[in-house]
């Protein structure tokens, strides 16, 4: 394993538009309903490609959570594609009722999720997506490392029975992760004895600065990995969860918890956004202000 | 007849009987008409507390027993206060208002061989959704939906017009490009006429059924007050089943 190189980025989008339109050429069942974003998410050749698969309900996120459903119930396999500042936004009570409590396996993809979404300002940093989706009854919860960690996720999610959310950044990011994807799975991206560093996203990417610490990719947010989790932390009796998102509703919590459940004495901390909204600017002036810098602890 | 299956339903443990008395005959005809196959076709009901109404019909049409109508909205029965998935005949859990178009809508556009009937009230027609869901299913010519609408000019609170005056929905509907009927929701053959009709059309079909809030019950009928009742006295439930047992007579 070596560390990300920051003149390879790539783009999470892309990389997640190139996955979508292999697995649609073998399976007929999949589609995308889109909401009026197919350029953002990368989706237009499958658009011209596929253009019977590719449902296009403008702006009404609502309606479209309704419609994804409902493809589902007929058999098919739908991706619901748009900003999570949209979707899961404004459409959570129909992912409560038409896609969970329906059980219709839906996979939806939020884009734009965290600060990085940088000079857009507050109401497209979604913050809160996380929150919203692990709370859910059947939903999966999965936010890629990076575009190499999308290309491996996302043929594994889709056949899924269950709903999913998967949580996409805007800018082109570093790429890492080789190792492939599992449900439930967290990868060890580096061992060590003196901290465990957990997170998901790119922002995990300031932890490789740290020779000592363990770190671990908590790309499945739930299914969480309790095991490779509580094994770090009982090895290293310290740690650290780093999320671009709210502290409330985030990661943090679900790993609080479980190390109370399981009477692990322990250093915790948590990196995350402290009940507040963003601002424009760029990544590193945002994570500074923030206070999402590991360098400060 | 269903209207005492519904009204001992709702003796029992109460329930929101108002709405399930005005829809009733809108549901039993889209199973008993011999219109549609539902090993195929679909009937979505949007408005989830119109529950009892669909219970008391799949009891009848015998999709379970008709003992377990007596457990309705108890713990542990399937039988759910609003519809949930897990009882035979049960397509679409809901409770939320305005959400069954749209997913009435996907399922038709994922297999144009089948019909899909999706009931919504009045009232539900408030909620921004239904227009996104309408705009949708002219977009995609979805001719296999009929939206079958229980106009019985009622919400909890006090009258439709009232709370939230939405004009004709015959033109709303007409403007957002689907074929339109208006009916009485209460005369069974022109239900039926008018869903064979539907499916035949080369666009989706909006049924204005006009209804009456409690029919059958004077003192529920046009009433509000018993969109859902907690409780019925002795009185009024004897009272109640004399007048439906001599209509049924």
């Amino acid at each position: 394993m070596k560390k990300p190189e920051k003149n390879l980025n790539q783009s999470m989008r892309k990389a997640f538009g190139e996955t979508i339109l292999k697995l649609a050429t073998i399976n007929k069942n999949l589609y995308v309903v889109s909401m009026d974003l197919k350029s953002s998410l990368s989706l237009e050749e499958f658009a011209d490609v596929f253009p019977d698969r590719f449902i296009e309900c403008g702006l009404a996120e609502a309606n479209a959570a309704g419609v994804a459903a409902g493809l589902a119930k007929a058999g098919k396999i739908v991706f619901l594609c748009s900003f999570a500042c949209f979707s899961p936004a404004i459409n959570w009570a129909q992912i409560r009722q038409s896609i969970c409590e329906n059980n219709c396996p839906v996979k939806i993809i939020g884009s734009h999720a965290g600060l990085l979404s940088g000079n857009l300002g507050a109401s497209h940093q979604m913050l809160e997506d996380v929150a919203l989706m692990r709370v859910l009854p059947h939903m999966e919860v999965f936010a890629p490392l990076d575009a190499n960690e999308v290309r491996s996720l996302i043929p594994v999610v889709y056949q899924s029975p269950s709903p999913a959310y998967i949580r996409l950044v805007r800018p082109e990011t570093p790429v890492y992760s080789s190792q492939p994807f599992t449900i439930g799975k967290s990868n060890v991206l580096q061992m060590g004895n003196q901290i465990t560093i957990v997170g998901y996203g790119p922002i995990l990417f300031q932890a490789f600065n740290f020779k000592e610490a363990e770190i671990i990719n908590c790309s499945s947010l739930k299914p969480l990995d309790e095991e490779t989790i509580l094994k770090s932390v009982r090895k290293t009796k310290k740690i650290i969860v780093l999320e671009d998102h709210q502290q409330n509703g985030g990661l943090g919590e679900a790993i609080a918890i479980l190390i109370l459940k399981a009477g692990i004495k322990c250093n915790f901390r948590h990196l995350a956004v402290h009940d507040r909204f963003g601002q424009s600017g760029n990544p590193e002036e945002l994570y500074n202000f923030y206070g999402l810098h590991l360098d400060r602890l | 007849m269903l209207r005492l299956d519904l009204l001992d339903l709702i003796y029992r443990n109460g329930g929101h009987i108002g709405g399930s008395l005005s829809s009733l005959d809108l549901i039993e005809t889209v199973y008993t008409s011999g219109l549609f196959d539902f090993d195929q076709d679909h009937f979505i009901l949007s408005a989830g507390h119109l529950a009892p109404a669909l219970y008391v019909v799949l009891a009848a049409i015998g999709r379970f027993p008709r003992e377990w109508l007596n457990n309705y909205s108890q713990f542990g029965s399937p039988l759910q206060g609003h519809t949930a998935l897990g009882l035979p005949g049960v397509e679409y859990a809901a409770g939320s208002l305005g959400q069954g178009l749209s997913f009435a809508a996907g399922l038709a556009l994922g297999n144009r061989k089948m019909k899909v009937i999706c009931l919504t009230t009045d009232g539900e027609q408030q909620e921004g959704q239904i227009w996104e869901a309408a705009a949708f299913a002219n977009k995609y010519r979805l001719n296999n939906l009929i939206n079958l609408i229980d106009v019985n000019s009622l919400q909890i609170d006090g009258s439709t017009d009232e709370i939230m005056p939405l004009g004709s929905l015959i033109d709303k509907y007409s403007q957002f490009g689907w074929a339109v009927e208006e009916i009485d929701g209460h005369d069974l053959k022109a239900i039926k006429t008018t869903l064979k009709k539907a499916k035949q059309s080369n666009q989706p079909v909006g049924i204005v059924a006009h209804t009456i809030l409690g029919k059958g019950i004077s003192f529920m009928e046009n009433n509000f007050k018993y969109h859902d009742v907690k409780s019925l006295s002795q009185d009024l439930y004897e009272k109640a089943r004399k007048e439906l047992e001599s209509i049924d007579a």
